[in-house]
């Protein structure tokens, strides 16, 4: 109940609330000055539900396991240096991204998003994006030409196609992924991509309200 | 000033534009045709002090298409060298359009700013909606195998930002580093704009919500981002110098809304890109377009020392 009217609060103070609320978040990984600064005009970030936090720590977990495996099959390749040339990055590339396939061969829609997080995804995205600020994520994701990708399981991102811009506010709210990982729209729609090969790891349908 | 004022003489004679630390003038969009040509190194019209122990740098955005256009805006930064001894070029993202194929790199990158590489001028880049991560490795490019990473040139520290995914590790990375920075100037450049004119996509104001408030915090001097393909000034916002420098390949003629509040000066008549150059507690600019010609130029103080000195 006090979650309830706590939430109810916050949103009730449309952005300017959300703004402070989004800067106390930041606050949780900012300097410390920086959070005393916000912790004294805010509430707290609303907490997830027992069933919600479980949804999301079986994700990390599934990401985790995922990211162990394309980490040991890169760690074999030869490493990339920082001063790498376009041919030895193709090869990294390629040899990555067919190994990975390879061994993730039979990958299905929905084992790494599954009903559980997927609902939450959403939900999150419904809570916490209302009215104008709807309005102006979805001008935003869907202004980006993705056009003609093709969402596959285990097939890559194509690389002439743009990348859509995610809302850092929205990052800030999502599960937070490992470095090798990213969440992207695609149309309403979003994958978890593998930011080394282009992978689609997995997605789920009408992220986006 | 006075000595700016005669060296501009381009801008001056075309927008009465003097270079001032001050903002308080209009809008003003120009069009390439009101624009006189520059035909060759000799005529070259620099406002810049070109101080001895200066950090003076290239920003150009959205390059990486291989065209005629981006191949003609090179040779002029290349005349403009000869005048102005840039050593080296910030990169505001969409560093290669389409596909990222070896062969791409060299169209639309090496061959390009071929003799510019040949000089040594580094280039530093960041990546825009266009570009594949692993960008980050590719040695021309000295992203050191970082999505975003910071750059000491001199007093200036330079924060390459990776505005695709500005995630809570980001976050924390820039606000560490910020907070323990003591550099004169610190300049942040990424791909979308905090704040921008344009019709086609305008400002990124999500990316502002999470950033600025850490810009504010730790003093963030200037701000150049691409993405939108045209020059614009902004009014500053916060007291924080905002660019946007992304005609560097590509041109969206006419899409800067007139009448935006946020535009101190824009152009978008033709491709462009800015020299700068950091002399002591001054940030002088110049803008450039493909004809040579200049679109804006100034100078704009340092706003930390700005209030040191008029807290003292």
């Amino acid at each position: 109940m006090t979650k309830k009217i706590n939430k109810r609060t916050v949103f009730a103070f449309g952005r300017g609330a959300r703004r402070w609320l989004v800067i106390a978040m930041l606050s949780l990984v900012a300097a410390p000055a920086f959070a005393q600064q916000a912790e004294t005009v805010v509430a707290p970030p609303p907490t997830l539900s027992t069933k919600e936090q479980r949804a999301v720590d079986a994700f990390l977990e599934r990401v985790r396991a995922y990211v162990a495996l394309r980490e040991g099959i890169e760690n074999k390749l030869p490493k990339l240096s920082t001063q790498s040339t376009p041919e030895q990055i193709e090869a990294h590339e390629t040899a990555l991204e067919v190994k990975v396939r390879t061994a993730r061969l039979g990958a299905r829609r929905g084992e790494m998003f599954t009903p559980d997080v997927a609902r939450h995804i959403r939900s999150t995205i419904k809570k916490e994006y209302r009215g104008r600020e709807r309005v102006e994520l979805r001008e935003s994701v869907l202004e980006a030409d993705t056009k003609g990708v093709a969402l596959r399981v285990n097939y890559t991102y194509p690389e002439d196609k743009e990348l859509v811009e995610m809302p850092p506010t929205l990052l800030l709210k999502l599960p937070q992924l490992p470095k090798q990982l990213r969440y992207r729209f695609v149309g309403r729609n979003m994958a978890l991509v593998d930011r080394e090969n282009e992978l689609i790891i997995d997605y789920m349908l009408d992220a986006l309200p | 000033m006075k000595r700016l004022m005669l060296t501009s003489l381009v801008a001056v004679l075309v927008f009465g534009f003097g270079g001032s630390v001050d903002y308080a003038r209009g809008q003003n969009i120009t069009a390439a045709s009101s624009i006189a040509p520059a035909s060759d190194a000799a005529t070259v019209n620099l406002s810049l002090p070109v101080k001895e122990g200066s950090v003076r740098f290239l920003v150009v955005g959205d390059t990486g298409t291989g065209t005629v256009q981006q191949q003609e805006l090179a040779d002029v930064m290349t005349r403009h060298r000869a005048a102005f001894p840039f050593e080296f070029v910030l990169l505001l993202g969409d560093n290669l359009y389409g596909s990222e194929k070896p062969q791409d790199f060299k169209t639309k990158f090496e061959d390009v700013y071929k003799s510019l590489l040949e000089d040594d001028v580094k280039f530093y880049a960041t990546l825009g909606n266009h570009d594949q991560s692993n960008q980050r490795f590719y040695g021309l490019f000295n992203m050191g195998g970082n999505e975003y990473y910071r750059l000491q040139k001199g007093s200036v520290a330079f924060y390459c930002l990776n505005s695709n995914y500005m995630d809570k590790r980001q976050v924390k990375w820039l606000n560490d580093e910020l907070a323990k920075d003591t550099s004169e100037w610190k300049i942040a450049f990424f791909h979308h704009p905090p704040y921008s004119s344009g019709g086609k996509h305008g400002s990124s104001s999500d990316l502002r919500e999470i950033v600025e408030p850490i810009f504010l915090k730790y003093g963030v001097n200037a701000v150049f981002a691409g993405h939108e393909h045209f020059y614009e000034r902004i009014k500053p916002q916060n007291g924080i110098y905002y660019f946007i420098s992304g005609a560097g390949g590509k041109l969206r003629p006419g899409d800067v809304k007139k009448g935006s509040p946020l535009t101190e000066k824009a152009f978008d008549g033709d491709m462009s890109f800015m020299l700068l150059e950091v002399a002591g507690d001054e940030l002088h600019f110049q803008v450039i377009s493909r004809a040579g010609a200049t679109v804006d130029a100034g100078v704009l103080a340092n706003q930390r020392k700005k209030s040191l000195s008029a807290a003292n």
